[in-house]
């Protein structure tokens, strides 16, 4: 009796045994995505744009999510060659150049005419995947007085700031960047001035925009796009963008194929992808960005409060890439001082 | 072995390195300042620290209260608390709309020397009191029974007996707390207010981060290693020797005299501690009478994070002990013998090391490692396991060594003369220091879950722990989720902590010595 149990047992574990391989053999291929944290988790856009492609791919799409943007490309870079990603996804303008240096990324074949990015997208490293702007954020129920312009966030020294230190957060770099193309070389002395009345530069966009919600400021560095999420989220509509007459500075978040990509041919689909309307239709609600081409179906409605700027002030990359280190400084030595 | 993992990472970095770029970082001001300032705020925030801790220490011991024993659990898991977390429940409580200017209109400049103090002694202050607590686990009873029939006051009694034990758990816990504010990074940051407020930690997160620039990041943690180590070399010089005793463990305390000066002085205290550690606690269990609590607790992804980050947070902890009591075994080993006996203390020094180096340095180091030596990274679950024990094992050890050494000046002639040897020794050293193990277990334990760094560079799909769930709901403007989260992550250190004590430690982890004769 034990015996036979015995044997049955043997049989029964190599019946499951030969059912697990010979599934492994008819499992597809799975396409490994390298992005942020907030793009991969349950409430992002990602669970939804991973059921859209695998609807018509036949494949597995996995992402791996990191913890920032940054995160992403250092990882990268840190397994170099070996790497399993296929797809780079949430680079965004302002590490392009650094990406590309590192010789690890493939051009792209997709055909990114239709892109609504201002001044057009010709890269052909890069396809963007969604677009906003920087901008501050203020409660207009505390707030009565918004500033219209940068030059009024800099001047007005009743107004208590919080914004992203530039060394470690992308917020922080945009905001470096954004000072500069208004203020140009005299971009030290107003950030000397906007030191005065800055509450505290942090680590991350999070504490920032934390410290914000709980009434430490009246502005905070954030994207025009944040109103909407209280509205849709919350039913709060207290929270808006502060506009600027300069302009504001643009957010383009991209994505890239790795040489070594283990799948290329599926990640030559996937890039192809990003810019279909299962991909871009996500982005509003998912990622609380704006899509990066024209889609059928209109935007929520909390999207219009949304700041359209009219004038496009974008510095070149090239230009960023090579005086990033040297307008950093510029701002720790007048913000020091 | 571990000491040679961290080494490694340090020297895998180091191989990208370029010594003559070295000097010119030398040259900058702004390193110069950055250095300074991080000295100056570890100094105050160690020292204030510890002096709050000594008279909340001594009434601890000397006094039972109702709430004393959650107070004690308070006190272990502050130091897991997320810095998010605990930044925003300082903000509710200090802030510019927080509760002391709300009822007693008091506004304190929160950002600067101020906020970044304040949050590091909520951070370190428990520490530093469950640091000396073990010091006082250290007092024989017989001293107790003297100072009863004697009838010495609290100030004698403290002066006599129990400053001469303090004074061995001291410099430990000096260098630590020192170690732990100097290498601070997201709280000084952000309530720094502005850069000025920096450490040498965010200079080696923007080399390794944003500039990929491996010759700065190593040379930075290298400078970290350096200032750490001659700082505790110098407080090491200071202190007195550490002489062990040889007499008997405690049996139980005896009651030294009351007067109104010592009330009033354990008043103060507890004030402090209520005034200090209490309120901010309070801001962050807050969120429990929101309605979002509930919805949060119904979503599955909390409970997939609370079950990762058992699963890291245990194995990680039992290999750190593991470590950790090898690692006592053989210091004692060589503290009796001559020629070996100054290897132990060298070794405590190694292992703290360890605290020096920045997490994300270590996990850099071993990530390029492991790369180098062809390991890919098909599971990362146990790189994650594995740095996490050896971040814990400084803890551990601090935990292990007094009671471990201890152990051995007392009983060593008994056991030698016995020939009680190994297991059996083992056994009956047990009941002496479970109390201790649990305790070591137990932090061992919370500072895995409380992770972010290693897991963060190591992580994949599918191995998202509490904390990073957390920063992943706050990173999308969920902070009421998050706020939630944390309550969430902070109870189940609670009750981790309490199991660990209760089954471990046989249920006398409260702070007194275990009961043997």
């Amino acid at each position: 009796m034990n015996k036979l149990s015995l044997t049955s047992l043997f049989s029964t574990s190599l019946l499951t045994l030969s059912v697990t391989f010979s599934s492994a053999t008819l499992a597809t291929e799975t396409l490994n995505v390298y992005t942020y944290d907030a793009f991969a988790s349950d409430w992002g856009p990602g669970p939804k744009i991973k059921a859209n492609f695998e609807k018509e791919c036949d494949c597995e799409l996995n992402f791996v999510a990191l913890d920032s943007s940054v995160g992403i490309l250092s990882r990268a870079q840190l397994e170099g060659k070996a790497s399993e990603a296929d797809v780079l996804l949430g680079l965004d303008l302002n590490l392009m150049e650094a990406a590309k240096k590192t010789g690890l990324l493939a051009n792209h074949s997709v055909d990114t005419s239709n892109v609504t990015v201002a001044g057009g997208w010709n890269d052909k490293t890069f396809v963007p995947f969604d677009q906003g702007h920087f901008a501050f954020i203020y409660n207009s129920e505390t707030l009565k007085n918004p500033p219209t312009s940068l030059k009024d966030i800099v001047d007005n020294q009743d107004l208590r700031v919080i914004y992203q230190d530039p060394r470690t957060s992308t917020p922080g770099l945009g905001l470096l960047l954004w000072m500069k193309s208004i203020y140009g070389d005299k971009a030290a002395q107003a950030w000397g001035r906007l030191a005065t009345h800055t509450v505290t530069v942090t680590k991350s966009w999070s504490d920032a925009y934390g410290l914000f919600l709980k009434g430490e400021a009246d502005l905070v560095l954030s994207y025009t796009t944040s109103p909407a999420y209280h509205i849709v989220a919350e039913g709060e509509k207290k929270y808006k963008a502060a506009d600027a007459r300069e302009g504001l500075y643009p957010q383009v978040e991209v994505a890239a194929m790795m040489k070594s990509a283990p799948h290329p041919e599926l990640a030559k689909r996937f890039m192809q992808f990003i810019l279909q309307p299962g991909f871009q239709s996500v982005i509003p609600t998912g990622n609380w960005m704006l899509p990066v081409v024209a889609l059928d179906e209109k935007l929520p409605a909390a999207f219009d409060s949304a700041l359209k700027p009219t004038k496009n002030i974008v510095l070149p990359a090239a230009d960023v890439a090579k005086n990033r280190k040297a307008w950093v400084n510029e701002w720790l030595n007048a913000t020091t001082r | 072995m571990f000491l040679l993992i961290g080494a490694a990472s340090l020297v895998a970095l180091l191989r990208y390195s370029d010594v003559n770029v070295w000097w010119e970082y030398l040259q900058e001001p702004y390193l110069w300042r950055v250095i300074q300032f991080s000295l100056w705020q570890a100094l105050l925030s160690s020292v204030i620290s510890l002096v709050v801790a000594i008279p909340v220490a001594s009434c601890l011991i000397h006094r039972q209260f109702r709430g004393r024993a959650l107070l004690l659990q308070l006190f272990a898991v502050s130091m897991v608390v997320p810095t998010i977390v605990a930044i925003l429940g300082l903000v509710v409580v200090y802030g510019r709309t927080g509760w002391l200017s709300q009822i007693f209109g008091v506004q304190i400049p929160l950002y600067g020397l101020v906020g970044i103090l304040l949050a590091h002694v909520f951070f370190n202050m428990p520490l530093a009191v469950r640091l000396l607590l073990q010091g006082y686990g250290l007092i024989p009873s017989g001293q107790w029974r003297q100072a009863s029939q004697l009838g010495f006051s609290r100030w004698t009694a403290f002066r006599l007996i129990e400053w001469h034990y303090m004074k061995k758990v001291l410099p430990g816990a000096f260098v630590l707390i020192f170690m732990l504010c100097f290498s601070s990074f997201a709280v000084v940051l952000s309530l720094g207010g502005g850069p000025k407020s920096s450490t040498l930690e965010v200079a080696i997160y923007q080399a390794l981060r944003f500039d990929f620039d491996l010759n700065k990041a190593s040379f930075l943690s290298l400078l970290q290693v350096s200032i750490c180590t001659l700082f505790a070399v110098i407080v090491y010089r200071i202190a007195p020797i550490n002489r062990q005793d040889a007499s008997l463990l405690a049996v139980k305390s005896y009651p030294v005299k009351d007067s109104i000066w010592a009330r009033s002085a354990d008043g103060t205290a507890l004030l402090c501690v209520l005034i200090l550690v209490v309120p901010p606690f309070l801001a962050i269990f807050d969120p429990v009478f929101s309605s979002t609590f509930l919805t949060t607790l119904l979503s599955s992804g909390l409970w997939q994070a609370v079950f990762i980050s058992l699963k890291i947070a245990l194995p990680a902890a039992l290999l750190s002990l593991l470590l950790g009591i090898c690692f006592c075994v053989l210091a004692r080993f060589c503290m009796e013998r001559k020629y070996l006996s100054v290897l132990p203390s060298k070794l405590e020094h190694l292992g703290n090391m360890i605290l020096m180096v920045p997490g994300l340095v270590i996990a850099t180091g071993l990530f390029l490692w492991l790369r180098d030596i062809g390991w890919h990274f098909t599971s990362s679950y146990w790189i994650v396991v594995w740095v996490n024990a050896v971040m814990a094992l400084p803890f551990v050890l601090r935990i292990l060594m007094p009671i471990f050494y201890q152990q051995e000046r007392r009983f060593r002639h008994v056991y030698l003369s016995l020939g009680i040897k190994n297991w059996s020794r083992w056994r009956l050293e047990w009941t002496l220091v479970r109390t201790s193990v649990a305790q070591a277990f137990a932090y061992a334990l919370l500072l895995s879950l409380g992770d972010m760094g290693v897991i963060a560079l190591f992580g994949s799909q599918g191995l998202v722990s509490l904390p990073l769930y957390l920063f992943q709901l706050i990173g999308s403007y969920r902070l009421e989720e998050g706020a939630c989260v944390a309550v969430v992550l902070i109870s189940l250190c609670l009750i981790l902590f309490y199991c660990s004590s209760r089954f471990i430690g046989g249920g006398a982890a409260r702070g007194k010595s275990h009961v043997i004769r």
